[in-house]
């Protein structure tokens, strides 16, 4: 899973803050309301109309000029992105082959028909969700209790300390932390069931859980082990949330007598829905896609539950030697197709409601 | 739930009690926060530890070794022959991948926001799609294909062409979202003043948007630093291959790749991105509050 997708959440929850404000604004302008959210929101309005107006002022510098700041960015993402996925559709309805002189042939549907006729295929979907579900609850449920506990520290060096600490998974590249966990899940020498065997004497050497390699505690060690490494970073997100819910709101409601469950129910979680939903969305998205910690855990085992839609397409691409590349091609556009419909759904189902 | 009780307890305060039962909300407070730094820490020390034990303290699993052994950091460079050329590698694609990354993302943000050309809609709406498919693993197929094209299989310096691609929506999405918060009327003065469009960009939008630039230099590092997946696929080549690949790859208890020895090569390898995160966290912090909350 990319860091990528945690990132994402930032400016995607950047997005929507901005959506939500100048539709809220266009009705502060007819109500009052607190002091802060208005001027913030209006700043922020000012800048981008002022940044419309001139841009309209100046039609040459629409031109070639502005492009040419675009171009590299541009070259870099329609070369590696927007290419690569257009030819790997075409690819899907092909029989086409790596590295041979032989015609490649429109093959129409068959390689879909081919996959969607395969068991496996459905069993790897299946894995990919079964890895999702196990790993989209923590990504929302212990990250909230942690920034709830966190923004109310009130010294301000200890703040800091906490959020660098919870930060540090976050700057370890995603292959070292597969590196870490698969020393601490180390069937004989990791120190998970050194704890579990010598220390704690719960198992025996013999019956002492088997992590990882195939096992069902494969896909839950993994969830762990994504969660440990988002922690920071999920909660991050929810401290930017709260630090945007304005203080007197809380109190108000203590004020009025709401206990801190009510509290945090009625008046903090609704505040805090937009980043939930982005969260839940944008992780979705990455937890379904994951490749390299299933490479590096569990190989091309077909009975493995790592062997997901996307190792799948790995394995008939690049490792089985058949060179069924319009075949692995197909894999992953309907492995793609599949987890997009999902995230359309949840993005319809999470949409905002009017208050 | 604990919280509820937690919090009731902060609010009723009783003067008469002891100093334990006033503070014990902040007092659990702070426990559950360090219980989970605590989680967070101990598998990073333990790979720490382990880097500076002898090779039987090291079969043992006790965490304190009874000895400490320094030499395994000089060791592994000494006699993996590979793994200078693999750190070397590491470095110099990681290096250009996010100088790459950078100047695209800073020109592209700054021209999505103040130089609006035609198009510039559609670019942001691609890019804002693209983070949501799953485009590194799709675009694998055709990635080799192109790269086989160039003649950059096995080619460590050709991997520098799709890492740059792998962060640079993000990259672009972020730093436009910074140069919204730089005022188009200051553009706009230093551009009546005679400033070109470089000049303008080089000393008022840059050092305005200093500290996305700080979050993007930090998301990229990362990225690059730690890809595994078009390094395995693209180099076949043990000498050619980058670091993570090396360790992911490293198989303990044999000669060289021996516990101790993978440690130390593991804190040689994560060691970098957390010291730079730690010296900037002040300006990464800003430049995510800034994007983040944007509004």
């Amino acid at each position: 899973m990319t860091r990528g997708g945690a990132v994402s959440l930032n400016d995607g929850r950047g997005k929507s803050g901005v959506s939500q404000r100048s539709r809220s604004n266009d009705a502060l302008h007819a109500s009052t309301f607190s002091m802060t959210q208005t001027v913030a929101s209006a700043s922020v309005n000012s800048a981008q109309r002022g940044g419309r107006l001139g841009g309209e002022a100046s039609p040459l510098r629409r031109g070639i000029g502005a492009w040419l700041f675009l171009l590299p960015a541009v070259a870099f993402f329609v070369g590696y992105q927007v290419y690569p996925i257009f030819r790997v559709v075409w690819i899907s309805f092909t029989d086409y082959k790596f590295l041979t002189n032989q015609p490649t042939h429109w093959v129409g549907f068959d390689n879909y028909i081919d996959a969607l006729h395969d068991p496996l295929l459905w069993a790897s979907l299946w894995r990919a969700l079964e890895f999702t579900i196990m790993f989209l609850p923590g990504t929302i449920v212990l990250p909230l209790l942690l920034a709830i506990l966190i923004d109310r520290v009130t010294n301000p060096h200890l703040a800091t300390f906490y959020r660098v600490v919870l930060l540090i998974p976050a700057v370890i590249p995603s292959t070292l932390v597969f590196v870490l966990w698969k020393w601490m899940y180390n069937y004989q020498s990791g120190p998970i069931n050194h704890l579990l065997v010598d220390t704690l004497g719960l198992f025996s050497l013999q019956n002492a859980p088997q992590w990882l390699g195939g096992t069902p505690l494969t896909l839950p060690s993994i969830a762990i082990m994504e969660n440990w490494w988002g922690l920071g970073y999920h909660t991050i997100f929810f401290l930017a949330g709260l630090a945007a819910i304005p203080k007197d709101l809380p109190e108000a409601a203590r004020v009025d007598g709401a206990n801190e469950w009510q509290v945090f129910w009625y008046v903090t979680r609704p505040r805090l829905a937009p980043i939930m939903m982005i969260l839940v969305v944008l992780r979705f998205g990455s937890a379904m896609a994951v490749i390299d910690e299933y490479l590096i855990f569990g190989g091309f085992n077909r009975a493995s539950p790592t062997y997901t839609w996307t190792v799948f397409m790995y394995d008939q691409a690049f490792k089985l030697g058949l060179w069924r590349q319009g075949f692995a091609a197909s894999i992953g556009m309907i492995g793609a197709v599949a987890m997009m419909c999902v995230m359309v759904l949840l993005i319809w189902i999470f949409r905002p409601r009017g208050e | 739930m604990t919280l509820e009780a937690v919090h009731r307890d902060e609010f009723a305060s009783n003067p008469k009690r002891g100093w334990f039962e006033r503070n014990r909300s902040v007092i659990i407070r702070h426990a559950v926060i360090n219980f989970f730094l605590l989680i967070i820490l101990l598998p990073l020390a333990w790979v720490l530890i382990m880097s500076v034990k002898t090779l039987p303290d090291s079969l043992r699993g006790d965490f304190w070794p009874r000895t400490f052994d320094f030499t395994h950091y000089g060791y592994v460079f000494q006699r993996i022959k590979t793994l200078p050329y693999n750190l070397f590698n590491s470095i110099y694609v990681t290096f250009f991948t996010v100088l790459i990354t950078t100047v695209c993302a800073v020109l592209a943000g700054y021209s999505l926001v103040h130089l609006r050309p035609r198009g510039a809609g559609l670019v942001a709406t691609a890019l804002l799609v693209s983070l949501y498919f799953p485009v590194r693993v799709v675009s694998l197929i055709s990635i080799y294909e192109t790269q086989h094209f160039l003649g950059l299989i096995n080619n460590t310096a050709g991997l520098i062409l799709p890492y740059v691609t792998l962060q640079l929506a993000i990259s672009i999405l972020i730093m436009r979202s910074m140069f919204q918060l730089v005022p188009h009327e200051l553009i706009e003065a230093a551009r009546i003043d005679g400033a070109g469009p470089w000049r303008t960009l080089w000393l008022v939008g840059l050092p305005m948007v200093r500290n996305g630039l700080v979050v993007i230099l930090i998301v990229n590092f990362v990225t690059a630093w730690g890809e595994y997946l078009l390094c395995v696929t693209l180099i076949d080549d043990e000498k050619a291959r980058t670091m993570p690949v090396v360790l992911a790859a490293a198989q303990s208890g044999q000669g060289q790749w021996s516990w101790p020895n993978i440690a130390a090569v593991y804190m040689i390898v994560v060691a970098p991105g957390i010291v730079a995160f730690s010296l900037a966290q002040k300006l990464f912090f800003k430049g995510l509050m800034e994007g983040a909350l944007k509004a």
